[in-house]
């Protein structure tokens, strides 16, 4: 390439000049690359392999943590790619070598680095679940001296939650939205809230350009109607599906959920959602320790970080549990209706069976296990 | 030629596999969400969830309505001056006498009109123990909705079912629910309106 003095990068598959080279993955064109190819000529194979080795390498051949570590590089892209982890890791050799720090911050170190590099929660084993769990409560305990209840319990057989919301009960009274904030510990500051109550007209349909979802005055007005949006748990969710890194997936019992410490913060899914069921944390949550609740699960409602998605699980600390979610429990109107759609004897499947049920954006082959009936 | 004909086959072949194995069903197991409930509901064989560390303590008895049977709360034990035969020692016309202190002077009846309803459209004063049906049978406070179903049977059918009215504590089963006179008063059963439980400050400023 540097041969012909084009300004721009060519593969030359099937060119026939003979041409040095000098691409690879480090991007210098001098020596000093480990991954640098020095033969003269290439056959046209000989130049593919060649090219995927310097632009992927070792990677086809090495997986977990082979990849991270067992890497030919430079001292440059090196520091570069390690700078994270050498903090962490700077932090956690100062303390575990040094005789002065405490035997806690050794610990802490400990736990730091191990949560540094734990899996997905997905592909986690359940004896992996616990452990990261008990990392959390203990690095919890560690920093603020109170320790929290974390649980990791999997999906039940035989249970698909799924809910219904009737538009004929909805008051918008809100209390389901001040229980959702408390039960679920989301940023105070933001005021992030993940369901949205809907004032809209009466006689105009589900016309969300006209509705107005941030009211404040004696309610029920009149002349209107409310209704509730939060995140539905689609059983074809479509954020599960952009998600790049698959820190979002639907459970087997139906949640949707998120690895709030794999999550890369790209937002795709929050594009991807039609119903407006996600949320991001622009700037780290704060929540007054005495306010926190200390029920947790680890897909649910455990403190999360900046820049990090997170929504509606159902209560998946309180469902999982066999409890209603905070905002079912908190709505004085009984509007919201919540339970096992695998159960025929359930009341979540009466409603279903002999109300006139209906979703949003059915269409859109979302299927969405949140329908709205009248009474 | 031969030769030819071979190469077409071969691609052919690859071409039916790549199409059977490509298409994206692996997940979407089912058409419609309704079909995966109902064929996954076939061999429902209950969960290992149940309500019933959370009901314990409450005090609920079972009711059998429209073939459905779940728990409600007791009422009786609930109401502070249980048993009213134990000031209504005597006809109330005697305890309307002036010099009587006055007991539920503070109920307003604010349901229906008066050509509907009075008192003793739902109390019985020769017992006032026990409520009664507008048929003069008795009904025990316990089973009040028994009397509430009499004109409301839209919203009785959809209790009975779930619909209507709310679970307490959990879904799972046995299934808890609130019965009429938790959620509405007697005499005065409609919601009465009030202020938002709260108001997005933050939500206005990002819209401005």
């Amino acid at each position: 390439m540097s041969n012909n003095n084009k300004k721009w990068f060519t593969l030359n598959l099937n060119s026939k000049h003979k041409q040095q080279d000098s691409s690879c993955g480090c991007g210098k064109t001098s020596e000093g690359c480990s991954s640098h190819t020095k033969k003269e000529e290439l056959s046209n194979e000989e130049f593919f392999e060649a090219a995927i080795n310097a632009s992927i390498g070792d990677e086809r051949h090495k997986d977990g943590f082979d990849q991270v570590f067992d890497v030919k590089m430079d001292r440059r892209s090196a520091f570069k790619k390690l700078t994270a982890s050498l903090l962490i890791g700077a932090g956690a050799v100062s303390s575990c070598t040094s005789v002065v720090s405490s035997d806690e911050s050794k610990e802490k170190a400990q736990i730091d680095w191990e949560e540094q590099f734990k899996g997905n929660y997905k592909l986690m084993t359940d004896e992996e679940k616990e452990a990261t769990v008990n990392r959390l409560v203990r690095s919890y305990q560690l920093r603020t001296g109170k320790t929290i209840n974390m649980s990791s319990k999997n999906a039940e057989e035989d249970v698909l939650f799924g809910y219904a919301f009737n538009i004929s009960k909805c008051q918008g009274y809100m209390d389901c939205v001040s229980a959702c904030v408390k039960e679920n510990n989301q940023d105070r500051n933001s005021q992030m809230q993940y369901i949205r109550i809907h004032e809209m007209k009466d006689g105009k349909g589900f016309n969300f350009n006209e509705a107005d979802d941030n009211y404040y005055h004696e309610v029920p007005a009149e002349g209107h109607f409310y209704m509730g949006t939060q995140c539905f748990h689609c059983d074809n969710p479509p954020c599960v599906e952009v998600c790049p890194v698959q820190a979002t997936w639907r459970e087997k019992d139906g949640l949707v959920v998120v690895d709030y410490d794999w999550c890369v913060g790209c937002r795709y899914c929050m594009a991807a959602c039609p119903y407006d069921g996600r949320r991001f944390n622009w700037s780290k949550p704060e929540v007054p320790e005495e306010e926190i609740n200390k029920n947790q699960h680890y897909l649910g409602n455990r403190l999360r970080k900046k820049g990090v998605m997170e929504k509606c699980t159902f209560c998946v600390q309180r469902s999982r549990a066999g409890k209603n979610p905070a905002c079912v429990e908190a709505c004085p109107t009984g509007a919201r209706i919540f339970g096992n759609l695998l159960d025929p004897n359930s009341t979540i499947r009466w409603v279903l069976e002999n109300k006139k049920v209906f979703r949003l954006k059915e269409d859109l082959g979302t299927e969405p296990k949140f329908w709205y009936f009248m009474d | 030629m031969r030769n030819h004909k071979y190469i077409k086959f071969v691609f052919c072949t690859i071409l039916f596999v790549i199409i059977s194995v490509s298409c994206k069903h692996k997940e979407d197991e089912y058409h419609s969400i309704t079909d995966k409930i109902e064929a996954e509901s076939i061999n429902y064989k209950g969960t290992s969830i149940s309500s019933e560390k959370y009901l314990e303590g409450m005090k609920m008895m079972e009711v059998t309505e429209n073939e459905i049977t779940f728990l409600i709360p007791t009422r009786k034990d609930k109401i502070k001056s249980y048993k009213c035969t134990e000031c209504h020692t005597q006809p109330l016309v005697k305890m309307q006498a002036k010099d009587i202190k006055k007991a539920h002077w503070n109920i307003k009846l604010n349901h229906a009109t008066l050509n509907t309803m009075n008192c003793i459209t739902c109390h019985n004063d020769a017992n006032m123990d026990d409520l009664k049906s507008i048929t003069g049978h008795s009904i025990d406070l316990n089973k009040s909705y028994k009397l509430c179903s009499q004109c409301h049977q839209k919203q009785y059918k959809d209790w009975t079912g779930g619909a209507h009215g709310k679970r307490i504590e959990s879904w799972a089963t046995p299934r808890a629910s609130m019965t009429c006179v938790n959620c509405h008063n007697p005499h005065s059963p409609s919601f009465s309106p009030k202020w938002p439980a709260r108001f997005n400050t933050q939500k206005v400023k990002e819209r401005k």
